[in-house]
């Protein structure tokens, strides 16, 4: 019989994500305030490298739960309080909001290729310098990481609205997505 | 519908849901406020540039790309030399200290979240006791910004405040739920 619930594994990296997604908005708010880096000027080092090595893993963190999604697909949800368009814009968001995920991820490591700075991830491995520094790649890159980042917002919002309506109804889509 | 899923339909008490649900969002989120706020404090390191107003290396380049003007980009290090130069000397490690345990605790609480909107009975004593850690990691916080100065306590205590209030509310709620799943 297949199961009600989504597999473990796609669980727990699903809750990985939020928790990570949140943390790279309110910090970068905070880092974005911090004096422009320098000789002196060291502020943002800390914070830049950490958000940079959070994007990084949340690329890989992603194509884990759409493997292990697609892999062990849950039983439909049957539920009547799930209207057809309710379908249809949970489908929409979810797919958008992957799409998104992976594109400020990617723009966010473009961006920084270009900028000349070197990532490190986890303060373990150098990632090559493949990219060469260039101002206008930069800006473009940062354009676009901002940008997804404000619609992953909006989606985001969606998703807990969703999940939220579907909690307070107690018709079981909630719990999908939490037992372990 | 389908027998399994209407089998696990309505085995949570309502109150149990909707904490539940709460609990994750609010959990989700104090770990980002708490996270970055530790972060935060490790940064502002005492006896650093901002400090010693060495002047900000403002490129018109870099103005360009994140879009703001050259007055606001000379005012960016006010921030950090406010907090650095109204911290006393005690504060930053115990303000370390004090969200990185909150940060821990947060994660817990989403944790705590899913396992009341999954209902398990077992959960609601774990659950208080979580809320009211939370809530005395609060008051803490509380106490210990208010025996700085003025600037940090206008920088903190509203947020911290309402914070305490949301803690209070669920552990209020969590023992109301208690207490009815005793008596049923």
């Amino acid at each position: 019989m297949q199961r009600q619930e989504y597999n473990r594994t796609a669980i727990i990296m699903h809750w990985l994500l939020a928790l990570s997604i949140f943390f790279l908005f309110i910090s970068s708010w905070w880092m974005l305030s911090l004096p422009f880096p320098s000789e002196e000027y060291r502020y943002r080092v800390l914070p830049f490298q950490l958000h940079k090595n959070i994007g990084i893993t949340l690329f890989f963190v992603l194509a884990i739960l759409l493997y292990v999604r697609f892999k062990h697909r849950p039983a439909p949800i049957t539920s009547p309080a799930m209207t057809p368009w309710m379908h249809k814009l949970a489908l929409a968001d979810h797919i958008i909001l992957y799409i998104t995920i992976f594109a400020c991820c990617l723009s966010g490591y473009l961006s920084s290729a270009f900028s000349g700075w070197t990532t490190t991830v986890w303060w373990l491995v150098d990632l090559p310098d493949w990219g060469y520094e260039s101002e206008e790649l930069n800006v473009f890159f940062s354009e676009v990481h901002l940008w997804t980042a404000w619609i992953l917002l909006a989606l985001v919002s969606v998703h807990i609205s969703g999940a939220v309506y579907h909690a307070f109804r107690r018709d079981g889509v909630i719990r999908r997505m939490l037992h372990l | 519908m389908d027998t399994t899923q209407s089998n696990q339909v309505n085995e949570a008490p309502f109150w149990a849901s909707w904490i539940g649900i709460l609990a994750i969002i609010f959990g989700i989120f104090l770990t980002a406020v708490h996270g970055t706020e530790v972060l935060s404090h490790v940064v502002y390191a005492p006896d650093t540039a901002a400090v010693h107003d060495i002047p900000i290396d403002c490129k018109e380049d870099e103005l360009d790309e994140e879009g703001i003007s050259l007055e606001e980009c000379r005012l960016m290090g006010t921030t950090v030399k406010n907090v650095i130069l109204s911290s006393p000397d005690w504060f930053r490690s115990f303000y370390i200290g004090l969200t990185t345990l909150g940060t821990i605790v947060a994660v817990f609480s989403v944790f705590i979240g899913i396992a009341l909107v999954d209902y398990r009975s077992w959960i609601i004593k774990p659950a208080i006791l979580t809320f009211g850690a939370l809530l005395a990691i609060d008051v803490t916080a509380f106490l210990a910004v208010v025996n700085t100065g003025p600037l940090l306590r206008a920088m903190y205590l509203g947020d911290i405040l309402l914070w305490a209030l949301i803690h209070l509310i669920m552990t209020a709620a969590l023992m109301a739920g208690y207490h009815q799943s005793e008596n049923s």
